[in-house]
């Protein structure tokens, strides 16, 4: 067990590692701006005391690294500064939007990971037959399409058209449950039809490489009939590869759920995100890519660690 | 019963008894399943969801018999080595070929084919087609035609601009690091490490709120995306090529390091770096009309297919596809070059399953 123990530690410092880097490189890409961000904020136009003024309550005085420093420690206690713009703080802006993401993210996720999973499970046991065949053009399309086209064509057919759905997932306060999930199933729904190809052809892919292996030949050759082969013999150790490639796709949820967010007008962090980039709220900016990069490592090293411990030749060592 | 209904049956079982008179096993199949699905599709749905299903069919033969007749002409036209290889290809691969020329036509003679330029007013906003505006206009009352042939050569242009920045940084890199090997190839790993571990689209959009959406930007930024994953897949490959005999003898000849890039790595690791570079479009394809339909790509007027769908996005509230085909021209780019890829990979690899 010492062995495991020390390399999920192992892999967890590493990703903690990446982690400083990636706030580093976060951080001190704004100091890159020709000028500085008071410059930036006021444009050419603006008066010496004005500008000394901006730095001063943004504390710009200051050398980089020091307000670094102080940047990444207030961000750890949840305090992100205040908006250039609006001037409100940016976890209140953000706190809530953030939880919205999480929610439609989690909604895809319910969706895809089960049917991902057993359709690819399907289709490797189908292999070149008709069947696969037409799944794997249906999947490459839907991998091939931009997010915002699939959002757009279930609005179409599923909003416009037959008015099943609502187009656009405004949220109130107050809503039950079941009325959150009808507002959000539209952009649920392309989420799911993203990430389940994605995740159905990386687990068909996982379970061939596995049916190509001398033990599944033994399986075989004994006799075992094909649906046995898979469940009984190759899916077992085929479990770290499909975690992997379900957290992989949870992570690509993250970034897939930017544009899905601006299709629907939902009030999510990926919407703030746009917002803050196209306004060059640069406080705004930074959290949002602190907080997506943060939750799209974190799954990468959940798969990762996950991986080590579901592998049958490091959990019981000779 | 219409008149649509009892063709569209009497065509569907007349093919499947020919295919079961010729023995063909996999056709009657389909066909003949195709059938007994229809009755009860033509219960469920009525004749509209036989029509569609007609259109559908007749969509895909149309495909299939565009890609077989487009095959056959480069068989025909291409030299005898190349011929032998576009022989075997799947009918998706030669489709795929067939979409790739007809955009790389549109794009470069788009002055030509368009019927009026990309930012000319020539109507009132949101007007319907009439036989001068083959799509109708756009919410400036320009033709929407004009603008998505013009579309090809900007987003086109613009994504392979920046997939051949990503792909000379990351190869050359990837080669050196190879090659040289010791604390350079450590640190260039890391370094590729951090980079990818940051969400693509959320590290471009990061960038371009700094410098600001220009052309210039979203090339930089798209190369330092994506030469990572370059330079990871070049440095595989030609790792398994640098401890190669043939190496250590042009090192011992004393070559230096560019010399055995350039003429004993690089030709024999091009098959696997040409399907990346396709993978690698389309990525690179996909982020750059997602950052244009942002509001954050190639600025107005010049004709964007990902900011096009985005201005024109209310029409879909009125029921209107025309706002979805530029969207459809980027999937259907994209799926084209997959289709190619795959088959190049499936070819190079030698799987057989």
């Amino acid at each position: 067990m010492g062995d495991l123990l020390g390399l999920v530690a192992k892999r967890l410092g590493f990703g903690l590692l990446t982690l400083l880097v990636i706030s580093v490189i976060i951080f001190f890409m704004v100091e890159l701006l020709p000028g500085d961000i008071a410059q930036a904020v006021l444009g050419q136009g603006a008066t010496e005391e004005n500008l000394a003024a901006l730095r001063e309550q943004m504390g710009l005085n200051k050398p980089a690294v020091v307000r670094y420093f102080e940047w990444l420690g207030n961000a750890l206690t949840g305090d992100f500064g205040t908006s250039i713009v609006t001037g409100e703080r940016v976890s209140t802006i953000i706190t809530e939007r953030f939880i919205n993401t999480l929610f439609l993210a989690a909604y895809a996720a319910v969706i895809a990971v089960p049917f991902a999973v057993t359709l690819g499970i399907v289709v490797a046991l189908l292999r070149n037959t008709l069947f696969d065949r037409v799944v794997n053009v249906l999947t490459l399309t839907s991998i091939s399409s931009p997010e915002f086209f699939l959002g757009y064509i279930l609005i179409l057919y599923l909003a416009v058209k037959t008015g099943m759905f609502p187009a656009i997932s405004s949220l109130r306060p107050g809503m039950t449950f079941w009325e959150l999930l009808d507002r959000t199933f539209l952009p649920a729904l392309t989420l799911v039809l993203v990430v389940t190809a994605h995740m159905m052809r990386m687990t068909r892919a996982a379970i061939i490489n596995l049916l190509a292996s001398p033990y599944i030949e033994m399986a075989r050759l004994k006799g075992a009939p094909p649906w046995k082969v898979i469940v009984r013999h190759a899916l077992p150790n085929a479990w770290a590869p499909i975690i992997n490639v379900i957290a992989l796709n949870l992570a690509y949820l993250i970034t897939g759920v930017v544009l899905v967010e601006v299709v629907f007008v939902y009030p999510g962090i990926g919407q703030a995100l746009v917002d803050a980039v196209s306004k060059r709220d640069f406080p705004i900016v930074q959290s949002c890519c602190l907080i997506f990069a943060a939750t799209f490592i974190l799954l990468n090293l959940a798969a990762d660690v996950a991986a080590i411990l579901t592998n049958p030749r490091l959990r019981h060592p000779k | 019963m219409s008149v649509f209904v009892i063709i569209y049956f009497a065509c569907l079982i007349a093919s499947s008894c020919l295919a079961a008179y010729y023995e063909k096993r996999p056709t009657f199949l389909t066909l003949f399943s195709l059938t007994l699905i229809s009755f009860v599709l033509g219960i469920v749905g009525g004749v509209p969801a036989l029509r569609f299903v007609a259109t559908a069919a007749g969509l895909l033969a149309f495909a299939a018999g565009i890609s077989f007749a487009f095959r056959e002409f480069i068989v025909i036209i291409a030299p005898a080595n190349i011929s032998k290889e576009v022989r075997t290809a799947p009918l998706t691969a030669a489709f795929g070929m067939f979409v790739i020329f007809t955009y790389a036509i549109a794009g470069i003679f788009a002055p030509w084919i368009a019927p009026y330029g990309e930012s000319e007013v020539i109507a009132s906003a949101f007007a319907m087609p009439d036989e001068n505006m083959l799509l109708g206009a756009d919410q400036l009352g320009r033709d929407m035609f004009s603008r998505i042939i013009y579309g090809a050569r900007n987003t086109v242009g613009l994504a392979l601009l920046a997939t051949l920045a990503a792909f000379f940084m990351g190869a050359f890199a990837g080669l050196l690091a190879a090659t040289k090997g010791g604390w350079f190839d450590q640190f260039m790993g890391r370094f590729a490490d951090v980079i990818m571990s940051i969400p693509s689209l959320i590290f471009a959009l990061l960038m371009l709120s700094i410098f600001g959406p220009q052309v210039t930007v979203i090339i930089v930024a798209v190369a330092i995306i994506y030469a990572p994953r370059v330079f990871r897949l070049t440095r595989a490959v030609a790792g398994n090529v640098v401890v190669m005999d043939y190496i250590e003898a042009a090192k011992l000849r004393g070559e230096k390091t560019w010399y055995l890039i350039r003429k004993e790595i690089l030709p024999n690791s091009t098959a696997p770096l040409i399907a990346e570079f396709g993978l690698e479009f389309c990525f690179v394809f996909l982020l750059v009309a997602g950052l244009s339909f942002l509001g954050l790509g190639i600025q107005p007027p010049t004709a964007d297919w990902g900011s096009m769908v985005r201005e024109n996005a209310t029409m879909i509230s009125f029921g209107e596809i025309t706002p979805l085909i530029p969207a459809a021209a980027i999937a259907l780019l994209t799926v084209a070059v997959n289709f190619v890829v795959d088959w190049m990979l499936f070819r190079s690899s030698g799987l057989k399953e």
